[in-house]
């Protein structure tokens, strides 16, 4: 029997209730998680993103605003939307919405809420060495929420990761690595200004807050998401490794580009640039794999 | 990989279309015909012996293990002794059937009729216990609330003690059972088992006879390999007509001469396999020390898992429903426990596991128990084995499983030996006759009439309702006990195995049959079904109707008495599916409605006794009945359709249900008290196989088994999404709308995905499989 969770965790954590009331903007908490650190893990995805990735899997997590989307796979076509009515308030529109397909994309919880739901599944943590990832959108992007959460999952004992494109503060990033056991840290284009102009991103930033944690001792896992025609040429690739090598680094995850993310731009009416660019042949990777192995690292695809 | 011998045995086996063989039915009536006026025991023994002695036999193509029960594989066998009706309406049908089909000629149509359904009309197990069934049970069972099993066949159901047969060998046996029938005369029992002891030692005499004679045959065509094998299955014959068996070879013979055997005497459905790692081990072992290769002891091992689909089991139309695809229940547990509680993995747990991968066969439905101690190397080969796809092995849970049996006075060393019979039914091997599967007991059909009954019930309420569906629970188990202890006398006056009983302590001792309650633990098992739906229903029903107030009840009983077909059906059906929580989410308010009325059901089902001596247990599973049993049941307020099906396995979360994936289906689960559920529970969950990739996936499947383990679940089955599956998905969103697709930092629903991007994840998954 597993229904005690709640009780315990306000009962062991009182007088820290300010911590455990902040709230961050959450967009999805997936259990079951196995690509996303070690072991059997629980996802947290924070919305809100300050890039512009073009290619993006996770679209519902650029904006920081809560969003209504339609779920045309669940829509079952009332003859009166409820979106037509107009003595409805947009939450009670989502209540009446028989189908589910109406939702709100984004839900304000606090620590304590995420809290109850990650030690749900506490259990397969524990067998397996696994926890809980932070990831996004920007985790960062929420930085007091997202340091509040992890020291209190730290009091549970459980493993905790983060995804992050590093681009933030330093000084947040630099006390949240050290409440985690692995930064898992983005590199996407290495050529400054196209960079910015396709991303968004801020390298140098992105390196020196890079350089920082590593000085600082924290456990980082470079990943390099494969995307056509942006960050898998050559020179891209040699510019990642040439970076990486004066430092102490074991492991690198590839992440192939996938169009897993192309429907949840056509329910957000968003336009997705990506949408006619193939994925990576196994070939290509297989090769880059090689390669990235051949520098003395071990390499993970897809995290 | 599998030698071509195997391969060659693999197809054979399903060359030609099963057939009806009614050859042992018309050699047991021939017998019984002349033993008019002896006692019925004495008269089944001389009628199975009959069978022994004349019945045809062959050796089948390079086989190296010999025993068939008919000439021609996969065949059906007849007995009319049980119930002569139910074959006598299909036989011009019974080709054409939806499930699980046979053959028959013209002129064994005629000959059934004439000969067999004459004789035994009247005669039967069957109209004996349709005489005795009181009209109030007949009606719950029309009504279908609960049906009561193996009113037509033999029970089953059971595992002997190998070891008996094994290690003493049947001259021993034999001896015994003189001196007992001897200085005890007036015992029917001791000498009906002697009669068969020795009709078994004759029936391995005619197969060595057989062989000699093909191995001439061979000899004389050049073909010296295959005359020297067929001597080989002479000679082993020969000795173990009488001796134990000394090396694998041996005892592999006789233990599959036994199984024939035992089937003709009882022609049912689960005469299951036990710890068979464990008691094959010293013949393993023995081999391997004499300098036999491990190569060719697994051929003989995938010979023998060959040999275990060459039996099938002749069903009604209704039961092959309820177990369709021919569960024959050659059933093994691999590992566990020892006596005193040290794992018991050894180097055949893993040889088995391996002959099934070569072997890919249904049978023999090969399970592994597991626990905190188990060793890892041996986890992750049944993980390997789980990887591939085929739903074996299911893994059971000592942490659990054990205690249940010490709940039911199970001594702790019986308890740690427990095994399966049947699918997933808990037994302790060769000291239980359990009745495993005596009755089906539908929840949903109980909740659907007490709904309808207060349709025009100006008072209803929640509590109400539920109060009164607990009133019927305990109103209708008192009724299929009743009904179950009918079958069972009906078995024992009918239908005793003493063959059977002399593999099953304490028989011998007790000097009685096991349908006469010789045995040391005497369960009858029956089956609590539709738990999710019935959870799911009351939910909804509840914050529908009761919280939310959206519809009068009577006008919302009606628009489930319509099947959704009113106006606004369609948006009324929607809401109770995508609205409310469902069991299978590990939401508290949802589990809770399953953890007090199943557990509601357990609690009454175990305060009753049967006539053996023994209590009824309490289990949960369901082979393929979940979709009979749907068929009973109107529109219910989950949003299922009426006659569609319920919930699959027994405790599994309704189709498309699940939303959050395996981890919360386990935490649901967990939430039903698993320890009350002794006759056994079925959990199947569905696996992406992108999820298992690499060690790193099968280190993380064997962790997950470590949670299961934790969280007290009786037993998982794992079914690996494929791209057949994931096509289904496509055509029916709706029962796959909780499939997760799983990448890195990502997260989406399946069946949300666009048509083409769907159909690349199914490219994927063909070619990861």
């Amino acid at each position: 029997m597993n229904c005690e969770s709640s009780q315990i965790i306000s009962s062991t954590l009182m007088g820290q209730s300010s911590q455990l009331e902040k709230r961050g903007r959450i967009f999805n908490i997936q259990r079951y998680s196995l690509n996303d650190g070690q072991g059997i893990r629980t996802v947290v995805f924070f919305k809100g993103c300050p890039l512009s990735c073009p290619w993006c899997s996770n679209p519902e997590s650029r904006a920081f605003d809560v969003q209504l989307v339609k779920k045309q796979s669940r829509c079952i076509h009332c003859r009166e939307c409820v979106l037509d009515r107009h003595d409805l308030s947009m939450d009670d529109k989502i209540e009446e919405c028989p189908s589910g397909a109406l939702e709100y994309l984004g839900k304000d919880m606090t620590v304590q809420e995420v809290l109850e739901e990650v030690e749900k599944d506490s259990v397969f943590y524990r067998t397996s060495g696994g926890g809980v990832t932070l990831s996004g959108g920007e985790v960062m992007a929420q930085a007091e929420f997202a340091i509040a959460l992890a020291k209190e999952l730290r009091t549970f004992g459980y493993p905790i990761a983060i995804e992050t494109t590093g681009q933030c503060h330093l000084r947040h990033l630099l006390s949240i690595g050290k409440l985690c056991d692995e930064v898992l840290y983005d590199f996407k284009i290495m050529e400054a200004k196209r960079a910015k102009a396709v991303t968004g991103i801020d390298l140098s930033r992105v390196l020196s807050n890079f350089t920082a944690l590593l000085e600082a001792g924290i456990k980082v896992i470079p990943r390099l998401p494969l995307i056509p025609g942006q960050t898998t040429d050559v020179l891209n690739v040699t510019r990642v490794l040439a970076f990486l090598e004066p430092f102490d680094i074991q492991e690198i995850h590839l992440l192939p580009f996938h169009q897993y993310g192309a429907g949840k731009y056509d329910n957000l009416n968003m336009a997705y640039a990506y949408s006619d660019v193939p994925t990576p042949s196994s070939d290509e990777i297989a090769a880059i794999k090689r390669w990235v192995e051949s520098e003395g690292y071990r390499v993970v695809i897809g995290g | 990989m599998s030698t071509a011998r195997i391969q060659q045995l693999k197809t054979d086996l399903f060359a030609a279309p099963r057939e009806i063989s009614l050859e042992r039915a018309l050699l047991y009536t021939e017998s019984y015909q002349q033993t008019e006026g002896e006692p019925t025991i004495i008269r089944r023994a001389k009628a199975t012996a009959n069978v022994l002695d004349q019945v045809a036999i062959a050796i089948r193509k390079n086989e190296l293990i010999a025993g068939n029960r008919t000439v021609k594989p996969r065949a059906g066998i007849v007995s009319p002794e049980m119930d002569p009706y139910w074959i006598a309406e299909e036989l011009d049908t019974i080709h054409r059937r939806p499930q699980d089909n046979f053959k028959i000629s013209p002129e064994d149509k005629k000959i059934y009729r004439e000969q067999l359904l004459a004789y035994w009309q009247d005669r039967s197990m069957k109209d004996f216990i349709n005489g005795r069934i009181p009209e109030e049970i007949k009606q719950a069972s029309a009504q279908k609330i609960f049906s009561i099993n193996q009113t037509d066949k033999g029970q089953g159901h059971i595992i002997i003690d190998y070891q008996r047969l094994l290690t003493r060998g049947l001259r021993k046996l034999i001896d015994e059972l003189d001196t007992l029938a001897a200085t005890q005369p007036e015992n029917h029992f001791f000498q009906a088992v002697a009669i068969l002891l020795k009709a078994s030692a004759r029936h391995i005499g005619r197969y060595e006879a057989l062989a000699r004679h093909e191995a001439q045959q061979q000899e004389l065509l050049g073909k010296f390999n295959r005359a020297h094998e067929l001597q080989r299955i002479a000679d082993i014959s020969a000795k173990i007509a009488f001796e134990a068996p000394q090396n694998f070879y041996e005892a592999c013979q006789l233990f599959w001469y036994m199984n024939i055997i035992l089937q003709y005497e009882s022609n049912a459905s689960s005469l299951s396999l036990g710890r068979f790692d464990q008691y094959m081990l010293p013949f393993y072992q023995a081999s391997l020390d004499t300098g036999e290769s491990k190569e060719s002891l697994q051929e003989l091992l995938e010979s023998l898992w060959i040999k275990m689909n060459d039996i099938v089991l002749l069903r009604s139309t209704n039961s092959a429903k309820f177990f369709a695809g021919f569960p024959t229940g050659y059933t093994i547990l691999l590992g566990g426990l020892n006596k005193t509680g040290h794992s018991a993995v050894n180097p055949l747990s893993s040889v088995c596991l391996e002959a099934y991968q070569s072997v890919r066969l249904p049978q023999p439905n090969l399970g592994v128990r597991v626990n905190e101690l188990i060793d890892r190397p041996f986890l992750q080969k049944a993980a390997e084995t789980i990887r591939m796809g085929t739903g074996i092995p299911q893994i059971f849970n000592d942490e659990v499983v054990v205690p249940a049996f010490l709940n039911r006075g199970v001594s702790l060393e019986d308890a740690r030996d427990y095994s399966v019979v049947g699918c997933v039914e808990l037994s302790i091997p060769g000291k239980t006759y359990g009745l495993h599967d005596i009755a089906m007991f539908n929840l949903l059909k109980v909740m659907e009439l007490v709904l309808k009954r207060n349709k025009s019930n100006p008072q209803v309420s929640y509590e109400g309702l539920v109060a009164e569906i607990e009133a019927d629970i305990r109103k209708y188990v008192e009724l299929m006990v009743k009904g179950a202890n009918i079958c069972d006398i009906g078995h024992r006056d009918w239908a005793p195995v003493p063959l059977l009983s002399s593999f099953i302590s304490d028989c011998i001792e007790n000097a009685k049959d096991i349908t006469e309650g010789g045995s040391r633990y005497n369960f009858s098992g029956v089956q609590g079904i539709g738990i999710a739906n019935l959870s799911d229903s009351l939910y909804a029903l509840r914050q529908y109707v009761f919280e939310e107030k959206r519809m009068a009840y009577t006008d919302f009983i009606a628009m489930l008495e319509s099947n959704f077909e009113k106006p606004d059906g369609d948006k009324v059906r929607a809401r109770l599916i995508n609205r409310y929580s469902k069991y299978g989410n590990d939401v508290d308010e949802v589990d809770m409605i399953g953890t007090d009325l199943l557990g509601l059901f357990c609690k009454e089902v175990e305060t009753y006794d049967n006539p053996r001596g023994g209590s009824f247990t309490p289990g949960s599973y369901t082979v393929s009945a979940h979709v009979p049993l749907g068929e009973v049941v109107g529109a219910t307020p989950d949003g299922r359709y009426a006659g569609e099906q319920l919930a699959d396995g027994g405790l599994s979360p309704m189709l498309g249900q699940d939303q959050l994936g395996p981890t919360a289906v386990l935490k649901s689960v967990s939430k039903l008290d698993n320890y009350l559920l002794s006759n056994g529970s079925l959990l199947n969950a569905k696996f992406s196989p992108g999820t298992l990739q690499g060690q790193q996936g099968i280190n993380k499947l064997c962790d997950f088994l470590h949670a299961f383990m934790k969280l007290k679940i009786q037993h998982i089955q794992f079914n690996v999404l494929n791209s057949e599956t994931l096509k289904k998905a496509q055509e029916n969103p709706e029962d796959y709308a909780g499939l997760v697709v799983r990448v890195a930092g990502y997260s989406a629903f399946f069946v949300e995905l666009s048509r083409e991007i769907q159909d690349d994840i199914i490219r994927r998954t063909s070619h990861e499989l």
